[in-house]
């Protein structure tokens, strides 16, 4: 403690030129209009920095929060945008919600395992039986179809990944649905074909193939992918064309299972027709 | 002591009254009072000179409604001085009580002092004054131009003084 008063004493006039150097500068910045507009200015863009690091790093760690409560949003939207109403395969048959239930549900869900390097992949998400999530719903990422669920526990749920080739959807271009399928033939990541679309048809690069009226799983209009390169065989009468991927497989996060809710009532009517 | 207060009367309302109303040029703004800071006496606690800086700024800030502007230049001023007069061989002039003038530190310290301190006060001056929008060309202008009038002053002021003491 004496050092401390001596360090004080011996130094008393460097610290009282300090204090008062403070005092002038509080008087120059507050009782100056201009300096005070400049120190204005300038403490804004120091301390705007200094906010925006402190915002980031909190929205950081509020990522979590912030993804579950955008994943139950885009379901409640889900939910509520989506027709009270199917058509099956265009003119076969036409089936109406009367009680006015939501036809399709959404469940947000993560995915915690996912694989993009095999012939036939798939992920696993964190939803199963306890959540409302059994086997042939569709999975859509928020910018397309996903897969299909293959089998589920009580918490957790597999799904076949588009990039498998035992993965079958009609596909739907141009407000037309072309009887052919998507598949993937395991040269590409987030590379899909289409074969069997006759050379007559108008297809350009970037059009958008889409689910159309003929599955239970998906409802119409969820995107598959866009049309990337088209192969015109000469010796062929049909189309070859690429299709890329609406979803991005590398990084596949977050889901949404998609629920018909009257898929057994539809499945047993396709059943017996 | 009343001849003190008289000397710093003086030289305030010299500064006050007619160099600040000075109408000669927009690049003519000289601070003369400082002088009244250079020739503080020697052997003055460093505190002491601090207070004595930060009060005459302040009543220089009164005058001309800069609040702060002054003070703040005016213990910089002191704090060069100190670190300035340090390096001079002025103990015996300290121990003597003796002002710091050209009699007691001789002409080219006193006059190299003089300049670096009034160069230094004329420039912190004018460019807390225009902060934000500084015209560098007219701010060293206006900086060489009010330091050399001032020193001039000065100069008469010491000139006068050894006279006195002659």
């Amino acid at each position: 403690m004496q050092r401390l008063f001596a360090f004080i004493e011996h130094n008393f006039h460097i610290i009282l030129f300090v204090i008062l150097q403070i005092i002038c500068g509080f008087l120059i910045f507050s009782l100056n209009p201009y300096q005070q507009a400049t120190f204005s200015k300038s403490a804004l863009g120091i301390t705007s920095s200094i906010n925006k690091l402190s915002s980031d790093i909190y929205s950081y760690w509020d990522l979590k929060n912030q993804n579950s409560w955008l994943q139950d949003q885009i379901s409640q939207q889900f939910r509520e945008s989506y027709p009270q109403s199917l058509s099956y395969l265009n003119d076969t048959f036409h089936i109406k919600d009367t009680a006015r239930h939501p036809l399709f549900d959404a469940i947000p869900a993560q995915v915690v395992f996912n694989t993009g390097y095999k012939t036939n992949n798939i992920f696993i998400i964190n939803k199963g039986l306890n959540h409302g999530v059994e086997k042939n719903m569709g999975v859509i990422s928020s910018q397309g179809v996903a897969g299909v669920i293959l089998s589920s526990n009580e918490n957790y749920s597999a799904a076949m990944s588009l990039l498998n080739t035992n993965m079958k959807i009609i596909p739907y271009i141009n407000g037309q649905e072309y009887f052919t399928e998507i598949l993937w033939d395991n040269t590409k990541l987030n590379s899909l074909t289409i074969n069997g679309i006759n050379k007559l048809e108008k297809l350009n690069i970037g059009d958008v193939v889409s689910t159309g009226n003929s599955s239970l799983l998906f409802p119409k209009g969820i995107p598959i992918g866009y049309v990337s390169k088209i192969t015109n065989t000469p010796k062929s009468q049909y189309f070859e064309l690429e299709v890329k991927t609406a979803t991005n497989f590398r990084d596949l996060e977050y889901v949404f299972v998609i629920v018909n809710n009257e898929y057994s009532n539809l499945k047993k009517l396709l059943t017996n027709d | 002591m009343i001849r003190l207060l008289t000397y710093w009367t003086l030289v305030i309302g010299f500064q006050v009254l007619v160099l600040n109303h000075l109408d000669i040029s927009s690049y003519i703004y000289p601070q003369v009072f400082v002088t009244l800071l250079l020739t503080l006496p020697l052997h003055l606690k460093k505190t002491y000179q601090f207070l004595i800086g930060f009060g005459l700024g302040l009543v220089m800030d009164l005058f001309v409604y800069s609040p702060g502007i002054h003070m703040s230049a005016c213990l910089w001023f002191i704090a060069i001085r100190m670190i300035i007069l340090d390096r001079q061989d002025l103990k015996e002039h300290a121990n003597n009580k003796l002002a710091y003038s050209i009699k007691t530190a001789g002409f080219s310290p006193f006059f190299y002092t003089t300049l670096i301190l009034i160069l230094f006060y004329h420039f912190y001056v004018l460019w807390l004054d225009g902060i934000g929008n500084i015209q560098v060309e007219h701010m060293i202008i206006t900086v060489l131009s009010s330091s050399l009038l001032a020193l001039t002053i000065i100069g008469v002021f010491q000139a006068l003084s050894l006279n006195r003491y002659e």
